[in-house]
């Protein structure tokens, strides 16, 4: 590729997309969405004040934590690390964690539940072979449907170790991981990626023509579906017009932002080191384009899955895959220990790797609000109390930064994902069902 | 969900017929489907479509598996953004391959590229098309498809690039993508609709002319029209795919391609090995089925099998060949024989370490006797302890699961059985003892006790559940649904039909074709 210098992609930089609202600004107003009316592309992102997008995020790791060694000292400003979150060194100022709230489901499927319980709110549809799906969309769909209407991509996903996801827009309706690197950069940083200097292309109306066709065949085939085969159908059409918008967006000039470059190329393959796949390696080659991605504007929401539920990904030095060792190590478990420690270290990179790029006075970190989340909190048992949670960034100053805030009471984590979902800015009435149900945010996050 | 709650853990099956077996009785009609293609499927269509040497896209949306069949998950996922988009890149990698291919345009577009026109575009939707949406196209659609290569053409002043336009959108259409298997207001799925079921059962891929021209002769409403094309499609190569693939899809083979095993604690875990492992499942399955057309429940005790060098360094046995597979008998040695003796079985369900009595349990008692076992309650500790001096073996370790009454109701189950596969480390690999003490293999299957793995094999083939689950399993695969309680009957009698023919799958195959309840389909409501 010959665009990679700077130079080159000022030249090409003449007028920037212009992004609608302010900080503070108005929202609109939806409530937790069925699918039909999750993705309505007239809504507009907002911004904040300084003109940079407000994005989101969410880092996945499996299996939980060793809750004895998870709560940090001290609540409030100022709190002082714990063990396992020991890898986050430095950027206590602009993180949050969120200790003793609990997944209000019944813990009937072992990690499943909880982990439709905590990212749809709702208690997850299983069946009698161990699959599950959520009952509803996840909360980065909930929030790619107020602020992913603006960018080429809704929303992206990524795993270093699946092809699997914790996002979905319904039941049943899983977002896929890309879990190939170079993949991920052919994706966003090849052909399309007029942000860094290319033409469009001129078959571009050529493809829309024929993504019209699509959906004519799609809009007349409908009727004669069922209920539920029509929401499938509504789904996939939704993608196919995504597509036919972007298309349309790369026609016009690329949105500006000075920090946007294009990310070095990623290793071709990521071969097996000892018998083991370079999780780490894998996973920090996503985040270094993660945030080139956001950077470059290009989506405004991601969800990273380091590693799944349930998983039982082997790391070096262990005498047995994860997801065994949470539940067969004996004692303090100090294999575990390490394994959650590896696994925040990895979200340490991303926040990391967020927070080197600057904008403005500020950083991209700042411009992010990036939940961190496991499905249980102590593995063993499958614990639903003490769930790990994580947040980095402000949401434009809508939630405390830097703050550790405990519940003594078994609080409802749904508050928190609610407080979150409003701050970034949808106006949604509550969040979750059943026990998860609340319309009250976690009030001593919010600002 | 549609799931066949008939047994809970450890209740016997009921599988009392009270009828002649001559007479199909009435069922239940299930509700219709409408079915992505899966990738393997999108791959082998595309192929017959566009020519063997067909480069195909790397990356299409992946398959999901709900209820234990990736088939059924294709019936209830939905595609996501980034799916459309692939799709779209594999549409334009494939047709411009086509376009590219001299001896495929002379064979399908009817006329010279050079002189192309609207006329010539609609032709070839009207004739190619039939096969791509496997059934006629309408009249607004071959025009609307003529209507993309007509602009697309006169804007780049090249026909050729204006039909890689209008091909791809057939490759995007709804309809060569889904399979819809809804009938037309009646009870019955359309004979279109009937050749795709039976296409993709039995051959895994998209119908052929004969088959096409079969359904629009109407010839595929009658069970006798179905079985005389089901009949023909037998003889053909390609149901050895499809036979291959339906049982990839029943048994999970396709999970041996991510086979994680550690190489330091099994000399015999190689990149491989999982492929291989499967290979030779299939082609035990192969044989009986296919080859040998023989007593299909022999797969649980045969001793005739396909080795590769790989496995038979695992086995212990003579390497049958030089390079790849061929046919051996292992040795009449009282431990290793049947689908519970190769490594695909004992290495998939077990863990990277070591091996799980609990896994190969559920295994047996889900995907060989199709009997229900619910998740673990989500809140236990669920903790195996260490081996040490007073429990050496895996049967000591799981006591707990025997002695809890909340573990034991499935746990004796699944352990029971599994603990008579002990003798098979996390890879397949014999072991008499466990940290130096003699494995006890033995247990019971539903109260019928067992001594060893030789001996399980025989236990679950005599099972009374056996047969009926692989007469399920087909059903299940064919229709894409999993069966209602009110297609009990229909189940019952085709577990009927396939003891009466002496349990020959094929037969079996072609009776579950040619019945009324392959036909059969309910409204929308």
């Amino acid at each position: 590729m010959s665009r990679n210098s700077r130079s080159t992609l000022l030249a090409h930089f003449s007028r920037r997309r212009l992004l609608q609202g302010i900080c503070a600004g108005a929202s609109v107003g939806v409530g937790l969405p069925l699918f039909e009316s999750l993705f309505d592309p007239s809504k507009q992102a907002r911004a904040n004040a300084l003109g940079f997008p407000e994005r989101f995020g969410v880092f996945f790791w499996g299996n939980g934590n060793r809750p004895d060694q998870w709560t940090p000292i001290g609540e409030g400003v100022g709190y002082a690390l714990s063990a396992s979150l020991a890898p986050l060194a430095g950027l206590e100022s602009k993180l949050s964690v969120l200790t003793g709230l609990r997944v209000n489901v019944p813990n009937s499927i072992p990690h499943w539940s909880s982990a439709g319980g905590l990212m749809a709110g709702s208690v997850s549809l299983g069946d009698d072979n161990d699959t599950w799906t959520p009952a509803g969309p996840t909360i980065d769909q909930i929030i790619a449907a107020e602020i992913g209407n603006d960018t080429l991509y809704r929303s992206i996903e990524t795993s270093a170790s699946t092809t699997g996801s914790m996002s979905y827009t319904g039941p049943y309706a899983n977002n896929p991981s890309e879990n190939d690197p170079f993949a991920f950069f052919e994706r966003i940083f090849g052909v399309n990626f007029t942000a860094g200097g290319g033409e469009p292309s001129p078959t571009l109306g050529w493809r829309r023509s024929v993504l019209d066709s699509v959906m004519a065949d799609m809009n007349e085939l409908k009727p004669a579906l069922s209920a539920a085969d029509q929401i499938r159908l509504d789904q996939h059409l939704s993608g196919v017009r995504d597509l036919e918008v972007r298309l349309g967006r790369l026609l016009e000039d690329p949105p500006q932002l000075d920090a946007c470059l294009l990310p070095s190329t990623p290793a071709a393959t990521f071969p097996e080191v000892d018998g083991l796949k370079p999780l780490s390696e894998i996973s920090r080659a996503f985040c270094d384009m993660i945030a080139m991605t956001l950077a470059c504007d290009q989506t405004r929401v991601f969800s990273h899955m380091f590693t799944g539920p349930l998983n039982n990904e082997r790391f070096a030095g262990m005498a047995d895959g994860h997801h065994n060792l949470t539940h067969d190590e004996t004692g303090e478990q100090s294999q575990v220990q390490e394994i959650t420690r590896l696994c925040i270290d990895e979200y340490a990179y991303l926040l990391r790797a967020l927070d080197a790029i600057p904008e403005g006075d500020e950083t991209l970190l700042d411009h992010c609000l990036v939940m961190g989340a496991s499905e249980v909190s102590e593995g063993r048992t499958h614990s639903l109390e003490e769930i790990p949670l994580l947040y980095a960034g402000s949401a434009c100053g809508r939630l405390k930064q830097g703050v550790h805030v405990r519940s003594f009471s078994q609080d409802n984590a749904g508050k928190a994902m609610l407080s979150m979902v409003r701050a970034m800015g949808v106006a949604a009435a509550d969040w979750g069902a059943d026990d998860v149900y609340t319309t009250d945010g976690l009030s001593e996050i919010e600002v | 969900m549609l799931g066949l709650a008939l047994f809970s853990c450890g209740a016997p099956a009921d599988t009392d017929t009270t009828f002649a077996v001559g007479v199909e009785p009435v069922s239940e009609s299930p509700a219709p489907a409408w079915r992505r293609l899966r990738a393997v499927e999108y791959n082998h269509a595309t192929r017959d479509l566009f020519g063997e040497g067909l480069v195909l896209p790397t990356s299409i949306e992946p398959d999901v598996s709900l209820n234990g069949l990736q088939v059924v998950g294709s019936s209830l996922t939905s595609v996501s953004a980034w799916g459309s988009e692939r799709y779209e890149d594999a549409a334009y990698l494939i047709a411009e391959q086509a376009l590219a291919n001299p001896d495929w345009v002379s064979a399908h577009v009817p006329c010279d590229l050079d002189v192309g026109d609207a006329v010539c575009a609609f032709e070839f939707f009207d004739s190619f098309g039939r096969r791509v949406y496997r059934r006629p196209l309408t009249l607004a659609e071959a025009e609307r498809l003529t209507g993309v290569v007509v602009s697309v053409s006169l804007e780049s002043g090249d026909f050729a690039t204006g039909l890689t336009y209008g091909l791809s959108g057939m490759l995007q259409s709804p309809h060569f993508l889904y399979r819809t298997e809804y009938g037309d207001g009646g009870d019955q799925l359309t004979d279109f609709e009937l050749a795709s079921r039976m296409s993709f059962l039995l051959w895994h891929t998209i119908p052929d002319d004969a088959l096409l021209d079969a359904a629009a002769a109407g010839e595929l409403s009658s069970p006798s029209g179905r079985r005389a094309q089901a009949q023909r499609m037998l003889a053909d190569s390609r149901w050895n795919d499809g036979l291959r693939a339906m049982f990839s899809d029943v048994f999970a083979l396709y999970e041996l391609d991510h086979l994680d095993k550690d190489p330091a604690l099994f000399a015999n875990a190689n990149s491989s090995l999982g492929p291989s492992a499967r290979e030779e499942t299939l082609a035990v399955i192969e044989d009986l089925v296919i080859t040998q057309n023989t007593d299909f429940t022999q797969l649980m005790t045969t001793r005739s099998t396909f080795l590769d060098r790989n496995l038979a360094s695992l086995y212990e046995v003579p390497a049958p060949a030089f390079d790849g597979f061929a046919a051996t008998e292992l040795p009449n040695d009282g431990r290793r024989r049947g689908l519970l003796g190769q490594a695909s079985v004992l290495a998939l369900h077990a863990h990277a370490v070591r091996s799980s009595a609990t896994l190969r349990g559920v295994f047996v008692w889900r995907s060989l006797l199709c009997l229900t076992i619910s998740p673990p309650p989500g809140d236990v500790d669920t903790s195996i302890p260490e081996a040490d001096a007073s429990s050496p073996t895996l049967r000591e370790r799981l006591q707990t699961h025997q002695e809890d009454p909340a573990c034991a109701s499935c746990h004796v189950i699944m352990d029971g059985v599994g603990l008579g596969l002990e003798n098979f480390d996390g890879v397949g690999k014999w072991r008499e003892t466990e940290n130096g003490a003699v494995i006890d293999p033995s247990g019971q299957v539903e109260g019928t006790e067992f001594t060893d793995a030789w001996n399980l094999g025989e236990i679950i083939r005599n099972n009374d559940n056996f047969a009926p689950c692989m007469v399920q399993h087909v059903a299940h695969y064919g229709k894409g649904q999993v069966l209602t309680v009110g297609e009990k009957p229909w189940k019952d009698w085709l577990t009927a039909k396939f003891e009466e023919s002496g349990y020959r799958f094929e037969e079996m195959v072609l009776v579950t074709v040619a019945s009324d309840g392959f036909a059969r389909v309910g409204g929308t409501q």
